[in-house]
């Protein structure tokens, strides 16, 4: 009956590669700031409310104006909560910075339900010449998506021209290697964690923009769903590693996105519950994660002697 | 006769040592019949008994999440979908088949066969909710217990979603987004604090035997506890476990207490609230539990009264209570990480002074024996 012809296949692989961009973003940016200060930051999805109530409000101004304030408001904000809430416990444990943002999360979405009392529903209107569909060889696409692509693939880019060739991107990646190494060699540790929550906050207004355009519908919890797939990406790609945690993102993103399509109606509102279990597993067995395999193997052919130092990721 | 007298004193020292090892849970379960009894009979405000009644049942939970993440150090964000369990299977077993035979009408005939003609009372279905709950917890303590600091915090955090998205999903069983219908609203102020003082004393007895001991050393110094032959996932995997059972009886009771329950009860609020508590009084000891539980829930009472009564005629907006709940947890992990009670237990009367500035450990009991 469902005879899936190739542009099918194209479609869903077209959908789940604009879907699995923006996890991409989202894992690549909580794994920036784990690397830097060992924080698992669970009030990235308030990053993301922020973003879409600044949307919200400024959308009548332009498309131009919307953008701008979003990207100011998410930076802002993101520095702020460093400076009033991580700042104070950075030397505490990983678990600890944890139970931080989890706190600082709630609490968020408890005050933006206070603030904007549930009743009238806020959404953010639709570009009709963005979400319109238009078809190429019978594949559906929008410029909503394309645009998805583009950014995503600019964003990396950018990330990687700054990690790779700028004075910030060697100290940064010198703390995710060794945070206290990196500051005894004159790394300046506000600067860099700063420049991470900056970095975290641009990449959060761009995933915020991408998605709500999409998806409209502004509540105060409207960033924890995303949140919690990207933890599954970053745990994925391997704690701590940029690269993976882009990959595990993406491939999240794919995979959820091609099984929500494709699994039978039975059990496809399970997929979520296998990829949450699925993390479970990863987690005991492939510590380090898709990245972390590959970069075994590889060592493992270049030198058997040196043992790997690193195990455990900078805390 | 200088015989008799050393005889007496033994005999009294030793009582002594008795003493001090069951001071904490009698004064602790002294402090729950205390607030059992004013509330119930001089209070006697329908309010104040609904919010006693709801402090018994987070207590419990908090006392379930004592008894894994206190004595090992690990934070859990999972614990809340044992209770999930523990709800659901006692519900399952406990609403009249008249009712079952309408609201779950697509449930798989094998099940149907086992839970239809269920007509469990209370009691026996909170203890086999606690025992499904039991069950669940030993099958994914099995990973659980070999993770710990991020990694552990995420697995179980991986847990409480699975468990939320299967609740939401699989409505044959569960009724999947609906509430429940026709549980037995069975759970009595009595009863829930029979149940807390039974967890004080199961999470005290644990903390203090051999398991409890080599657990809290793993706690403090993962590879040293490893190298005098503490088999870390093992002992991690027994608190695991009797946390789990815990938490199902919570859960039961929470269940037989709201009776229109689903899965958004049992989810990232809850997850927090307890979590609040438990690292506000200090995950280390029982008493941390027992004061950080009482202490936020005489704030988050107050905030409720605040938003509702006004005070002065001045009302804070609706929800203040919520974040002041996450306020009073961010300031206590800036401030004081370790808790109110440092992760201490009450100290017995004769060491007070050790409250008084002194910090050096209290003087060595004349009984060396009875003490652990």
């Amino acid at each position: 009956m469902l005879l899936a012809s190739t542009s099918t296949y194209f479609q869903y692989f077209a959908d789940s590669v604009a879907y699995g961009s923006l996890f991409a973003l989202m894992a690549l940016s909580l794994s920036l700031l784990f690397g830097v200060m060992g924080l698992m930051n669970f009030a990235y999805g308030e990053l993301i409310m922020v973003g879409a109530y600044t949307m919200f409000y400024t959308e009548r101004y332009g498309w131009l104006v919307m953008i701008l304030a979003t990207f100011a408001a998410v930076i802002v904000f993101a520095l702020v909560m460093e400076l009033v809430a991580f700042r104070p416990v950075r030397r505490a444990s990983p678990s600890t910075l944890l139970i931080t943002s989890f706190a600082l999360s709630i609490g968020l979405q408890k005050l933006f339900y206070m603030i904007f009392p549930p009743g009238s529903p806020r959404t953010v209107k639709p570009y009709p010449w963005l979400t319109n569909q238009f078809e190429i060889k019978g594949v559906l696409f929008s410029r909503l998506e394309i645009a998805t692509w583009i950014v995503t693939i600019l964003l990396l880019v950018g990330m990687v021209l700054l990690l790779k060739r700028t004075a910030l991107g060697v100290q940064l990646r010198a703390s995710t290697e060794d945070f206290r190494m990196a500051q005894l060699v004159g790394v300046k540790a506000n600067w860099v964690i700063s420049s991470a929550f900056a970095i975290t906050g641009f990449l959060a207004a761009a995933v915020t923009i991408l998605y709500m355009l999409n998806h409209g519908d502004v509540r105060p919890n409207v960033g924890q769903g995303p949140l919690l797939i990207a933890f599954v990406g970053v745990v994925i790609g391997g704690l701590g590693s940029l690269g993976g945690a882009a990959l595990g993102g993406f491939t999240l993103g794919v995979v959820i996105n091609l099984l929500s399509a494709t699994l039978p109606r039975s059990i496809q509102g399970h997929t979520l519950m296998f990829a949450f279990l699925l993390v479970i597993l990863m987690l005991v067995f492939q510590p380090n994660g898709l990245m972390g395999t590959i970069d075994k193997l590889r060592r493992k052919r270049i030198t058997e002697e040196i043992p790997r130092a690193a195990e455990e990721p900078a805390t | 006769m200088t015989e008799a007298t050393s005889a007496a004193r033994g005999r009294q020292t030793r009582l002594e040592g008795i003493l001090r090892t069951l001071w904490t849970p009698l004064l602790l379960s002294a402090f729950m019949v205390a607030i059992w009894l004013v509330v119930t009979h001089i209070v006697d405000d329908v309010f104040y008994t609904s919010e006693a009644e709801k402090f018994f049942l987070r207590l419990l939970i908090v006392l379930a999440l004592q008894i894994f993440c206190g004595n090992s150090g690990i934070l859990s964000f999972g614990q809340v979908a044992f209770m999930a369990v523990g709800a659901y299977t006692s519900a399952l077993l406990t609403i009249p088949t008249a009712i079952k035979q309408f609201t779950f009408l697509s449930m798989p005939g094998t099940l149907k066969d086992i839970v239809f003609p269920a007509e469990l009372s209370a009691f026996q279905g909170t203890i086999v909710g606690g025992l499904a709950a039991l069950v669940v917890a030993m099958v994914f303590g099995v990973p659980i217990v070999r993770l710990t600091g991020v990694a552990a915090g995420i697995a179980t955090l991986a847990i409480l979603v699975a468990m939320n998205v299967f609740i939401q999903q699989t409505s044959s069983i569960t009724r999947g987004t609906s509430t429940q219908i026709g549980v037995p609203q069975t759970t009595t102020m009595r009863a829930t604090v029979i149940w807390v003082i039974a967890a004080i004393v199961v999470a005290f007895a644990y903390q203090q035997s051999r398991n409890g001991l080599r657990l809290r050393a793993s706690r403090e110094n993962d590879r040293a506890s490893r190298s005098v032959g503490v088999s870390v996932p093992r002992e991690r995997y027994l608190a695991f476990a009797l946390s789990g059972f815990v938490c199902g009886i919570a859960g039961a009771l929470y269940g037989h207490y709201f009776i229109t329950f689903s899965y958004l009860d049992f989810y990232f609020d809850l997850t927090f609230l307890t979590i609040a508590m438990l690292v506000v009084g200090g995950m280390g000891s029982v008493s941390g539990a027992v004061v950080g539980t009482s202490f936020l829930t005489v704030i988050y009472v107050f905030f409720q009264r605040f938003e509702v009564n006004g005070i002065g005629g001045t009302t804070v907006p609706s929800g203040t209570a919520d974040v002041v709940m996450a306020l009073a947890l961010l300031i206590a992990l800036i401030l004081r990480p370790k808790g109110l009670t440092a992760g201490r237990e009450i100290p017995w009367p004769r060491d007070w002074r050790w409250f008084r500035g002194d910090r050096r450990r209290p003087p060595a009991t004349e009984a060396p024996g009875t003490a652990e």
